[in-house]
């Protein structure tokens, strides 16, 4: 008799870019797919095998209606996307026995201030921290505050409200501009945590970001990519990522050691991480750790090879080794491809509405540079950092060594002129 | 228009598709897919495009002035693309159709006809009427050799669900209703919607 095919539960929030990766990963593995959203799909009657909504905002919710879900129809593997459906997918794991990270552990990565208290109560390397509520009286904080300093929400993605402070001015005004973005509509409903604001220490530092998958506890770093932009701020927008890594080799272990602390400090046991770290003259300095992979398209300057008999080879996704991982399926290959590969995350280029991006052609032609994706659309409003958390695109580049991607994704973005208007 | 005047974007899927649009028509007699270099032969453009080195193209979809290409090669994009490119350019500057009209062969044309009125049916009757409540359309161009060809307007156009919308959507409709077909293809232009239901954020 066939065995039937393993059916994935796969979280993704509609605002996720995410979803082609994902899905079109889960069809070249044959595995039978249920997409779960926070938002119900127009066909979900249609196909209540295929689709189903879930609570993304109570996980514990969400797992209750799993578990309904799964009286209905067998499921084998839950995959999360982002940050907060991280939460949920661990929650479903424990309701139904999956493979997954303890609700707990999942929940404090999710938190800075949690994931700065275990982080710091394990030892690992963290910048010193604070926590205030936006009701605090923030020139009386300023004036006791060590500067620099960096005045951070405790959930939102992408860097969206991060901003140093240099001093007392600069707190007071940072906090006022941070304060601001919490009592925004869609961000003041999401929780207590909105009228929160955690100040730390700025670490000084290269800062690289650590893609990883962790099985039982322990941590396999996939790949570790250079961000050459300086990230001093007083704002935190990304730009490149290349890989690998140009620092030395001891350097990247002592990353690497303190990625896996803090996957065991947090309580991580499965999934996949992603983590940013700042290294300089101290060590090695936890910034950040999401049990979710690289977000935004990034992804896509991932591949992984898979040898064959004889010479041959081909190649795997991340997405593709997340979902065997979550299934337990058989992992062929966690080892990156032999070339050097980068992303840029565009920079918004202004506040406004956007009319028309020229020179996409010309970008795609720079030598190394594989795929230019403008993901904002005509009419689109681009909002700079730090209110904003939307890139409106990607470049990405392959070749022999991280300088020449490096320097082929800089040609690249330097075709672009993004023409916008002034927002009403 | 000579060769050199013709822009071509290219819009990378992923690594197995892209798509190919150009800025002069290719082929106004509606969609044609080449499933195979038998499938190609005597059309210019698509036998080109097969003929790449190492490139192991499998699938070959060209309609109006959009060319999708689908390959098994691990190669990247940015090298075949640049010989898809010339293919095109050169069948346009060849001054013969670069995809001639689809033979009529007894048996075939008349089961792609039958199973795209079924399928237009489903479409009028339940995929539009579903895909409406998110101000989105969903066009039936083509059905050949049992595989339906879509574009999606409206809000599904650049949504960041409409990957999920096609495979566990409308797929499963087509799975359910018309079992016949044996795969669905999306030859939307995604990059040129203007007005997406679910608009992406980076995480």
């Amino acid at each position: 008799m066939l065995r039937p095919s393993p059916r994935l539960l796969l979280l993704l929030p509609t605002v996720t870019y995410r979803t082609v990766a994902f899905v079109e990963a889960a069809r070249r593995l044959g595995v039978d797919l249920t997409v779960a959203s926070e938002r119900p799909s127009t066909f979900e009657q249609a196909n209540p095998t295929g689709l189903v909504t879930l609570d993304f905002a109570d996980p514990a919710r969400a797992a209750g209606q799993a578990r309904a879900f799964a009286r209905r129809h067998e499921l084998h593997g839950v995959v999360a996307v982002d940050d907060d459906t991280a939460v949920v997918a661990a929650a479903i794991a424990e309701e139904l026995g999956l493979r997954g990270n303890p609700v707990a552990a999942a929940a404090a990565a999710r938190d800075k201030h949690q994931q700065r208290q275990r982080l710091a109560a394990a030892g690992v390397a963290v910048p010193r921290f604070e926590l205030l509520t936006t009701a605090a009286d923030s020139e009386r904080v300023a004036g006791r505050a060590s500067y620099p300093c960096v005045l951070k929400p405790l959930r939102l993605s992408a860097s969206r409200g991060v901003v140093r402070a240099d001093d007392a001015a600069g707190f007071v005004a940072a906090f006022q501009r941070l304060t601001a973005i919490l009592e925004q509509p869609d961000v003041a409903r999401c929780g207590d945590w909105a009228r929160q604001i955690l100040v730390e220490e700025f670490v000084p530092g290269r800062e690289v970001a650590v893609e990883g998958l962790v099985t039982q506890g322990v941590l396999t770093v996939l790949a570790m990519f250079d961000k050459p932009d300086p990230l001093d701020g007083p704002f935190f927008e990304e730009t490149i990522y290349v890989t690998p890594s140009r620092l030395a080799r001891a350097v990247q272990r002592d990353i690497a050691v303190c990625v896996q602390a803090a996957v065991g400090a947090l309580g991580l046991r499965e999934g996949p991480i992603h983590a940013e770290v700042r290294h300089n003259d101290r060590g090695a300095w936890l910034i950040e750790l999401a049990a979710r992979p690289i977000g935004g398209r990034c992804s896509g300057a991932l591949r992984f090879e898979i040898r064959e008999a004889g010479n041959g080879k081909r190649e795997t996704s991340l997405e593709e080794i997340i979902i065997r991982h979550a299934l337990g399926m058989e992992l062929p290959t966690l080892e990156r491809e032999h070339q050097a590969s980068g992303v840029m995350m565009i920079p918004v280029p202004g506040a406004g509405v956007l009319r028309d991006v020229r020179g996409v052609g010309e970008a795609r032609k720079v030598p190394l540079v594989e795929e230019v994706v403008i993901t904002a659309h005509r009419g689109q409003t681009l909002v700079p950092w730090p209110e904003g958390s939307r890139y409106p695109g990607f470049i990405f580049a392959r070749g022999g060594t991280s300088e020449a991607v490096e320097a082929a994704l800089r040609a690249a973005h330097a075709q672009l002129e993004f023409l916008t208007e002034p927002a009403d | 228009m000579s060769a050199p005047d013709v822009r071509i974007t290219a819009e990378p899927i992923d690594n197995g598709r892209c798509k190919f649009l150009v800025s002069e028509p290719i082929h106004a007699g509606g969609v044609r897919r080449f499933a195979s270099s038998d499938e190609a032969r005597g059309s210019p453009l698509p036998e080109a495009i097969f003929a790449i080195p190492g490139a192991d193209v499998s699938e070959v979809i060209v309609s109006g002035n959009l060319v999708t290409v689908v390959k098994r090669s691990p190669a990247p994009w940015p090298v075949v693309g640049k010989a898809v490119g010339q293919a095109i350019r050169a069948a346009l500057a060849g001054g013969q159709q670069a995809v001639v009209a689809k033979p009529v062969v007894p048996g075939t044309a008349t089961a792609d006809d039958a199973l795209y009125e079924r399928v237009a049916d489903l479409f009028e009757s339940q995929v539009n009427p579903m895909v409406a409540r998110h101000g989105g359309r969903v066009e039936l161009i083509d059905v050949q050799d049992a595989v339906v060809m879509v574009r999606m307007g409206g809000g599904c156009q650049g949504c960041g669900m409409a990957d999920v919308t096609l495979r566990q959507g409308i797929e499963g409709m087509l799975h359910q209703y018309v079992p016949e077909v044996k795969g669905i293809v999306d030859i939307t232009d995604h990059t040129a919607g203007s007005n997406p239901y679910f608009a992406a954020a980076k995480k």
